[in-house]
């Protein structure tokens, strides 16, 4: 939980820190006539007092809170699933122009339920085709979105 | 208040057009689905839905995008009730008693208990919108930039304070939401800004993609980390026979419902996520107040009755700050705003003249669109209880595959698929490190208008700060942000004093 803090306040204070710098750049203006650079000079500069803060509280010896259990828990996250399953769908938006939409879909569901745990090729296959299908009919044909096509024309 | 009930009959007359019911069914339908699924709440549904409604005229549209916002409510609560998981954060406390009573084999009439409650709830609600909105939309006729800059800051102080989260990271993501607010052509000199040469980041971040990646992508993502044996569920179905409470049972729980609903209101017209503080709240005040204060946690119907009234009330009167004010006080209304913006609609003092047709329109279709629910939600419960038989790692991939498709459908852009696709990272950290969305989705809609009116204050008082202070309204506003703030510092101070004499 410390570390998790830790490591947001300083992603949070980096991201203050760039926008103060680049609003630097920018004209600040006066307070009667403020610049464009002015408020997010102020938002950035905020930022990274209020992500410092967070930091030191990290360190700070925290008082016990008791929290009830309503419903079901949440377990743990697998980062490497996480990552894997991202990385799918970065992968497959890449190929949108060039494939077109309805094969991606095919290959991102392909993908993301073998990730998920669909091992059997014949169940992964059947889903990703219909749902492909399905959304090519819904989306393109009852909606009219159009979606980019790629060298197959769909 | 005998005009608000001529406007109201005339808005009658605009929802129930054959159109406007057709659009109102489609969103409690869709409103519901996105309820049901663990892992698509409201924020994202409404935002998927936007592009759907290009073709359609404004009225039409918010009355289908608002259909969705409440029917996720009743949705949510269903998986409460069926699978121990809400479906949104709102229905965690619906968990409770709810689960209990499915338990014990009453799931059918929990259900109906939460349909019964949120129509009595739609019922003072529509009454309470009709009455209240335009009253306060002619008072905020008399503010000015300052007083909107100190309303906004109020707003987000108080959002920040109540999300449930750490405050110090609710404010910090409410700063990330007006920093990135700020990407694109400066409101007032029209100079680019963090742009670096890019035509799109000179247009800014679409407000859609922050929504469907945060709340959308970044849930998904979460979820997808999951061992495998949670991603596969055992629902509990009712059986239509049980689907009736009895008259003792409906006698036990009106009162519930009816304090739920006042509940629910006062809490839609504060800021912060307003069903989910009205629900605990309410749950708070049935157990204190009961007879039978043992039942509760054991599957009392008071419950599951007072908490769900408190959420559809609740969700009815955040419009009011929308319509009357043009503030979102909660993320869902601030998708709302997105999309009305996206209509050609400014919400603001001056909606309910300019647009009254819309304006009592989606209020008349709120209580139409509840209507739509008991009915059409209580015989076909296990219809929609049985998407959850979906496996999730099936809908996790389709979820992911709807908000690609319904980003890039918003402006037909790859780039605002690229930001979406950044955004639900984000969102996954944020869960992570526990910080909140909401702020961060209000401040970067919001983040315009407050820059505009903060600079627009400055000028008018040639770079003097005491115009925030010097107007009553205005003051009003800030001493109340003052006071949002020195109350958890107060009490932090107080725990921390407590602990250390005790040790």
């Amino acid at each position: 939980m410390k570390q998790d803090d830790i490591q947001g306040a300083v992603v949070f204070f980096l991201f203050g820190a760039i926008t103060a710098i680049l609003s630097l750049q920018m004209p600040i203006g006066s307070l009667r006539a403020a610049g464009s650079g002015l408020f997010p000079l102020g938002l950035g500069v905020l930022l990274m007092v209020l992500s410092s803060a967070v930091i030191v509280k990290a360190f700070w010896p925290a008082v016990e809170e008791k929290k009830e259990d309503i419903c079901a828990q949440e377990e743990p996250v697998s980062a490497l699933q996480v990552v894997a399953y991202l990385a799918i769908i970065v992968a497959t938006t890449m190929l949108w122009g060039t494939l077109g939409y309805t094969i991606v879909s095919f290959l991102i569901m392909l993908g993301l339920l073998r990730i998920l745990g669909v091992k059997q090729w014949s169940l992964n296959l059947t889903v990703s085709l219909l749902t492909a299908a399905g959304s090519y009919a819904l989306f393109v044909y009852a909606l009219r979105i159009p979606l980019p096509k790629g060298f197959l024309g769909i | 208040m005998l005009e608000s009930l001529q406007h109201l009959a005339t808005g009658f007359g605009v929802a129930m057009t054959l159109q406007n019911l057709f659009y109102c069914l489609v969103g409690t339908i869709v409103g519901t689905l996105v309820g049901v699924l663990p892992g698509l709440g409201p924020i994202a549904g409404i935002a998927l839905l936007i592009p759907v409604t290009f073709g359609l005229n404004a009225t039409s549209a918010i009355i289908m995008l608002a259909g969705i916002y409440y029917g996720a409510m009743y949705g949510g609560s269903t998986t409460s009730i069926l699978l121990n998981v809400p479906g949104e954060t709102a229905s965690v406390i619906t968990c409770i008693d709810g689960y209990r009573m499915a338990q014990k084999g009453q799931a059918g009439k929990a259900l109906a208990l939460c349909a019964i409650g949120s129509f009595v709830a739609a019922t003072f609600g529509i009454f309470g919108l009709a009455f209240l909105a335009p009253p306060l939309a002619e008072a905020a006729l008399a503010f000015g930039p300052p007083e909107y800059f100190s309303l906004m800051v109020a707003a987000f102080v108080v959002l920040s304070n109540v999300t449930g989260g750490s405050f110090l990271k609710s404010l910090i993501m409410a700063l990330v939401g007006l920093i990135i607010g700020t990407i694109g052509l400066d409101p007032v000199t029209g100079e680019g800004r963090f742009a670096f040469d890019s035509p799109s980041l000179l247009g800014g971040i679409e407000f859609v993609a922050v929504a469907i990646g945060v709340f959308g992508l970044g849930e998904v993502l979460t979820n997808a980390g999951q061992p495998a044996h949670l991603l596969e569920q055992k629902v509990i179905f009712p059986r239509l026979s049980e689907l009736y409470p009895s008259l003792q049972d409906l006698k036990r729980s009106i009162l519930a419902m009816l304090r739920g609903t006042g509940i629910g209101f006062g809490f839609g017209l504060i800021p912060g996520p307003a069903p989910v503080l009205a629900t605990y709240a309410s749950y708070m005040v049935e157990r204190n107040i009961s007879s039978h204060p043992e039942e509760f946690g054991k599957g009392a119907m008071e419950g599951v009755a007072g908490p769900e009234s408190a959420n559809n009330s609740a969700c009815q009167a955040a419009f009011i700050p929308l319509f009357s004010l043009g503030i979102p006080f909660a993320p869902p209304t601030a998708v709302l705003l997105g999309a009305l913006l996206i209509h050609g609609v400014t919400p603001g003092p001056l909606m309910i003249t300019d647009h009254p047709e819309l304006f009592w329109g989606v209020i008349a279709s709120m209580y139409i669109g509840n209507f739509f629910l008991l009915l059409l939600n209580l015989p076909f419960v296990a219809a929609f209880a049985s998407i959850l038989l979906i496996p999730k790692k099936v809908l996790l991939p389709l979820v992911t595959l709807f908000c690609l498709i319904g980003m890039y459908s918003v402006n037909n852009s790859m780039f605002d698929v690229w930001m979406m696709i950044l955004f639900g990272a984000l969102g996954f950290f944020l869960r992570k490190w526990a910080y909140e969305g909401a702020p961060l989705l209000l401040a970067l809609v919001l983040g315009p208008k407050m820059e505009v009116a903060f600079r627009q204050s400055l000028m008018i008082s040639h770079g003097s700060f005491d115009v925030f202070i010097n107007r009553p309204i205005s003051l009003a506003f800030l001493a109340a942000t003052l006071l949002f703030l020195l109350i958890p510092l107060a009490l932090s101070v107080r725990k921390r004093l407590r602990s250390a004499l005790a040790s």
